[in-house]
């Protein structure tokens, strides 16, 4: 287990099929910021025609746009690299915890190069600080950027 | 024109439209002149009410979307300006008091003097405010949940 993933809900090592995987737990509103470890997640997001393909300037936009569209009935997801966690304590600690929206979290775990070390040290830390539990952690194997 | 005038002649014209108010005193200058179950008053969260409109309309595109915006809050998420100019939503409204401060904290300056809201957002429409507060403006007395629950019932009525 690394550092960052003690508290993960679940943890996967690939974004192959994860699209797919999502789909079918039902939900249907994607939006986010993109990582490289992510791509085929995203390949296949963009490949759905069913899907508007949102691209978020920055991740607590995408966050906020996830909560609108929870109110609005859909089930939604964020995805994102760990290097943007921070630009969620905001939306996480005043609109998501006291209006009670729920939105999953796919977060693409980074751990190279050297500007994502401390964010994969405190990952799973700051997720547990923000009481946070509906997240998805990919673990990096290959990411260049 | 008073912030609290331009909401309340904004608001009476509001039939079935969904409205996510901003943060701080327009949000609760809004309750004062008409609250309503389709309003949703952000509380926290500054700069989220633009996107969180955004999600709105397009989950329920059936509906009109409202976003009551503050210069302030706008200049602190203009990417999502940039975003909603990319996805052209029709069913959304992005209408911003701008006063050139943050009255909600005391009148401090923003730099809004020097940006064109319309040139970089999607329907957006600016309503210049005097800057200053109300004088005794109640907090919106709701439970957060209990007022999420109601927007909610609100956005599946048939408009």
């Amino acid at each position: 287990m690394t550092p960052g993933a003690e508290s993960a809900r679940a943890v996967h090592t690939s974004a192959v099929g994860l699209y797919e995987h999502f789909r079918r737990q039902g939900y249907d509103f994607f939006v986010g910021v993109p990582c490289s470890g992510l791509t085929p997640f995203i390949n296949d997001l963009g490949a759905d025609i069913s899907m508007t393909f949102l691209p978020a300037p920055r991740e607590d936009v995408a966050l906020a746009m996830a909560a609108g569209a929870a109110m609005g009935g859909r089930k939604p997801l964020v995805y994102l690299q760990s290097s943007g966690l921070g630009h969620l304590v905001n939306p996480i600690t005043s609109l998501l915890k006291p209006y009670g929206l729920a939105v999953h979290l796919l977060i693409s775990l980074r751990r190279q190069p050297f500007e994502h070390a401390f964010m994969h040290k405190i990952t799973g830390r700051l997720l547990e600080l923000l009481e946070y539990d509906d997240y998805t952690l990919l673990e990096e194997r290959q990411c260049d950027v | 024109m008073r912030r609290l005038e331009a909401i309340r002649k904004l608001a009476v014209g509001w039939s079935h439209e969904l409205v996510v108010a901003t943060t701080g005193m327009i949000s609760r200058e809004l309750y004062v002149v008409r609250d309503r179950p389709e309003n949703f008053y952000m509380c926290g969260s500054m700069g989220c009410a633009l996107p969180i409109g955004m999600g709105l309309a397009l989950a329920r595109p059936d509906r009109k979307v409202v976003v009551l915006d503050g210069d302030g809050a706008a200049l602190m998420s203009l990417g999502s300006l940039a975003l909603a100019r990319y996805l052209r939503l029709a069913n959304l409204e992005h209408i911003i008091l701008d006063n050139g401060t943050y009255a909600s904290t005391g009148n401090q300056p923003t730099c809004s003097a020097v940006v064109n809201f319309k040139d970089i957002g999607f329907n957006v429409r600016v309503v210049r405010v005097e800057p200053g507060n109300e004088p005794d403006t109640p907090r919106i007395p709701y439970d957060p949940l209990e007022m999420r629950r109601r927007f909610e019932a609100a956005t599946r009525r048939p408009a």
